[in-house]
């Protein structure tokens, strides 16, 4: 933690920052960054230091401005900082935030599998109820495939292998407790102080928290999301990812109704477990706003292995028969017999019972937090991180805000997240995974494209004889050669495209890929080993299509 | 067998490629008689003579059997991989990335597995740490290793073969599997006579652009023991091709070229190793490594740390070499070694958000360092 030491270097640092004084004469109200506070802890005491270094003409202006706003009375704060949720957002705002030196405090509801507005737990969703568990999930549910692979390299067992979903379950719901455990412990190594319960805003700089007030200089919003069900006939009898994820048992025949990463994971999971898989989705084709080829591919390899889909069709309501079978009843008709009928619909921001209307915390069209580049809310005391904000809601995004955040209010260097170029993957059944522009966004954005497109059979199913194929793509601008996107959908895709977001995010160019060496024999080499591209888009005229 | 089925799939891609190229393929042994004459001996034994502007060598290289008594009763890599059954108990010799393959192979069937090499670790001139990471995992996964051992003799007994170490060692085994080495495959093609130089291990002497001291005379792969790996050959080949026919003269790039051993886990790397940063960087050097045990584990209860490692100047802030023990490590590395080529900087790197969850987002998050190595200074 921060001591007087180090007080010098981050006033020097205020004194000569361009950037923040340029932000300081930005925001609209009281400069709360620089309001002097008493010296009664040791982080409050270099901003209190600052206050009196008026001798600069710049701070005088600050501490001028600062004092007209709320008077003459240097403000005492509880905390420099009080977060309201412990997830991944939260928890690395407030970590880092208290590594600089200013005192934390942070409150999550108490631990639950399945989250409700008095249940959480410390990790948030991508710990409890989101990437952990889904992975689990997901490696749990790939042996299927690999025994079913395995005969072709020789193996064979009299009985196939069978799943013990309560083994799963129970390892699962250990490894989360365990987690949970540890996030408890970077939290307590950082010295920031965890307080279990409901945090509600009461005023601009203070917290409630199950009746108990605090006060804080800065309040972080880090609440997150939750599953949305949208309200049909029976819809009480649906499920939610939350659910999905700690079912006693596993489902015989599932409905997921959803087209986009969660559902398609689901249906992976579920189908790996020898469940009898129904995804019914609204549009022609799934995952919305990915790279067309991609959408295609997923859905055939995801078919292949027999999860039906069925398109271009909604839920209107869901029947439970007397033998406790539900009926889903669509705009199509109707299909019975599901044990299970899941809804990955999407999820909402959680901001409801926080006060932010009372406090006057502006909120987006679809009840997200409105924030600024810098993460501030419309209250200037106010900030919020992560898929409560409904920004890029990936984990790895809401730790770059949190980041951000601490870097901005405590380490005395505006930061603003950079959302370009950000790689991410799905987890379905195959993997996808992409960094950049889809195809069409090229186009829009480029207009000269070059495609370069692979789709092959990966070296394994050569032997396994099973169809898996992987599709892979890369994008470039005609005029610069710079790679504007990449996109994969294969086994190991997601570990595959992590390497090649560091170069797409430098800007590097076909060219630079092309004089890589390969690594023999991956899957990956590929990617650097495609001469001839498979069209090129010029503005204007029909796509090239050039002969193999 | 499936795999020969798919060995003999691949041949015949193999031989379309060539004659949809127009390359007209001839069988037989290929001699070099002349500067610009190649003999070749085709299957029937009679010789036929063609006349070339430009001769290229590219007759790689074989498996070699060290001078030890008994060494007609061991295998190489080739028999290794067209075995007709799995050998219960195996011994391999060498301590290269053929030997951990192979044990790591057949130890993940259920052999019982003796790996005998030299040194004090395996995989010499990787990264020291990687191959203390690589030793930990084979020992881990029950292969039994036997450090700064050579082998004695191999005597063949009723129960099977006898393999004597040099520690006074007896091990019985089913097979024993040479993989100390590959050698240059110079010996028939008579270039003593046409006057090409060889080095002293039998490899063809070329120049950069894979030229020999015989000007129409070029030879590529691992004939030249440059660095025998197949993307290496085929960037070889590229670039003779390109500057003896496509009238742009190009050397081929040697550095940051990735590669990957396949033990279990595998090991993959690019760039320089820790110790050869140290050696050639100006200044400091700045080592990051992340060491966990990967998602799927925790589950398993498998014990077995993957290993990820960035290797830094601390003066330009330049990635000198990436390097990873771990589960889809080669997969991993590929993406990597673009950024590495291209003289990516750690702040790139970190810059970059991660894909999660992944082992690879490892390698974009690594945020302190483990150890600052300062160059030795040394005594004028």
């Amino acid at each position: 933690m921060a001591t007087a030491l180090s007080a010098p270097k981050l006033t020097t640092t205020f004194s000569s920052s361009q950037t923040l004084q340029t932000l300081c004469k930005r925001l609209p109200n009281s400069l709360s960054l620089h309001s002097p506070s008493s010296p009664l802890s040791l982080s409050t005491a270099r901003i209190s230091l600052l206050s009196r270094r008026a001798s600069f003409s710049h701070r005088r202006h600050f501490a001028a401005r600062a004092e007209s706003d709320n008077g003459a009375e240097p403000r005492r704060y509880d905390f420099d900082l009080f977060t309201i949720g412990a997830g991944s957002g939260g928890v690395r705002a407030s970590r880092f935030a208290a590594n600089l030196g200013a005192s934390v405090a942070i409150c999550e509801l108490p631990f639950a599998t399945i989250s409700s507005e008095t249940s959480g737990g410390v990790g948030g969703t991508c710990v409890l109820r989101g990437c952990v568990p889904k992975k689990l999930l997901v490696f749990a549910s790939k042996y299927s495939h690999e025994f079913e692979e395995s005969h072709g390299f020789g193996w064979k067992y009299e009985v196939e292998p069978k799943h013990d979903w309560s083994v799963l379950m129970a390892n699962k719901n250990a490894e989360l407790q365990r987690l949970t455990g540890i996030y408890k412990n970077i939290l307590k190594n950082a010295g920031v102080t965890l307080i279990e319960g409901h945090g509600k805003i009461v005023d601009p700089h203070t917290v409630d928290v199950d009746g108990k007030l605090y006060s804080a200089r800065h309040i972080l919003i880090a609440v997150g999301g939750r599953p949305f069900i949208p309200e049909i006939p029976g819809s009480e009898y649906a499920i939610d990812s939350d659910k999905a994820l700690d079912l006693p048992s596993k489902p015989e025949k599932i409905a997921i109704v959803g087209g986009g990463y969660i559902a398609l994971e689901f249906a992976g999971i579920f189908n790996g477990l020898t469940s009898d898989v129904h995804v019914f989705i609204r549009q022609k084709k799934v995952l919305r706003g990915f790279d067309e080829e991609v959408r295609d591919f997923v859905a055939e390899q995801m078919s292949l292995r027999g999860i039906e889909f069925h398109t271009e069709e909604l839920p209107q309501a869901i029947l439970k028969s007397a033998d406790g079978s539900l009926t889903l009843k669509t705009t199509k008709g109707a299909v019975e017999g599901f044990s299970h009928v899941m809804f990955a619909t999407g999820r909402k921001p959680n901001t409801k019972n926080l006060g932010l209307q009372e406090v006057g915390i502006k909120l987006t069209k679809n009840g997200a937090i409105e924030v600024d580049e810098y993460s501030r809310t419309s209250v200037p005391s106010i900030w919020a991180v992560g898929d409560v904000t409904d920004r890029v809601n990936l984990t790895p995004v809401a730790l770059m805000e949190g980041m951000a955040l601490a870097k901005t209010l405590f380490a005395n260097e505006p930061t603003k997240p950079d959302y370009r170029a950000i790689p991410s993957a799905v987890f379905s059944q195959p993997p996808i995974g992409h960094v950049g522009l889809a195809e069409e966004q090229a186009i829009q954005e480029y207009g000269d494209v070059d495609i370069y497109t692979e789709n092959f059979r990966p070296l394994k199913a050569t032997l396994s004889g099973l169809p898996d194929r992987i599709f892979m793509k890369i994008i470039v601008c005609a005029k610069t050669n710079k790679v504007l996107g990449l996109h994969m959908c294969g086994e190991d895709s997601a570990e595959i495209v992590q390497g090649f977001a560091v170069a797409v995010k430098a800007g590097l160019t076909k060219a630079d890929f092309d004089m890589t060496v390969g690594i023999h024999p991956t899957s990956a080499e590929a990617l650097v080993t495609m001469r001839t591209p498979k069209r090129k888009i010029r503005n204007g005229s029909p796509p090239e299509v050039l002969p193999n | 067998m499936l795999q020969t089925e798919e060995i003999i799939r691949l041949n015949g891609i193999y031989k379309r490629l060539l004659s949809n190229a127009g390359v007209k393929l001839y069988e037989g042994e290929g001699k070099i008689v002349g500067p610009n004459e190649v003999e070749v001996t085709q299957l029937d034994g009679t010789k036929i003579f063609y006349s070339a502007k430009h001769i290229l060598i590219a007759t790689g290289s074989r498996a070699q059997r060290p001078p030890i008594p008994g060494k007609e009763l061991a295998i190489t890599s080739d028999e290794a991989l067209s075995l007709d059954e799995l050998p219960k108990r195996a011994v391999v010799l060498g301590g290269g990335y053929i030997a951990v393959e192979f044990a790591s192979i057949w130890r993940g069937m259920g052999s019982t597995v003796d790996l005998c090499f030299r040194k004090e670790l395996p995989l010499r001139g990787f990264d020291d740490e990687m191959r203390a990471a690589v030793a930990r995992n084979l020992e881990g996964r029950g292969i039994n290793l036997h450090p700064r051992t050579n082998l004695k003799a191999l005597v063949k007994t009723e129960e099977g073969m006898k393999v004597l170490t040099d520690h006074g060692e007896e091990i019985i085994a089913d097979v024993v599997l040479f993989a100390t080495g590959r050698i240059p495959n110079t010996k028939r093609l008579n270039l003593e006579a046409v006057g090409v130089e060889l080095d002293k291990i039998g490899a063809v002497k070329v120049d950069e652009y894979s030229r020999t001291n015989v000007p129409s005379i070029w030879a590529i792969g691992d004939v030249t023991n440059r660095m025998n790996l197949t993307p290496v050959a085929l960037m070889e080949g590229t670039y003779f091709a390109k500057t003896v026919f496509g009238g742009e003269p190009c050397k081929p790039d040697y550095s940051n070229i990735p590669c990957a051993v396949f033990c279990i886990p595998p090991l993959s790397v690019v760039g320089l190793n820790e110790e050869q940063a140290i050696e050639k960087a100006k200044g400091d050097v700045l080592v990051f490594t992340s060491t966990f045990n990967p998602m799927k584990n925790t589950i398993s209860g498998r014990q077995e740390k993957t290993i990820m490692k960035l290797v830094v100047d601390a003066e330009t802030d330049k990635v000198l070499g990436a390097s990873m023990c771990g589960p889809d490590g080669p997969e991993i590395m590929q993406g990597i070694a673009v950024a590495l080529k291209c003289g990516a900087t750690k702040a790139q790197f970190d810059s970059t958000v991660g894909i999660h969850p992944s082992a690879a987002e490892e390698f974009v998050t690594m945020r302190s360092v483990t150890r600052r190595v300062s160059k030795p200074k040394t005594n004028l």
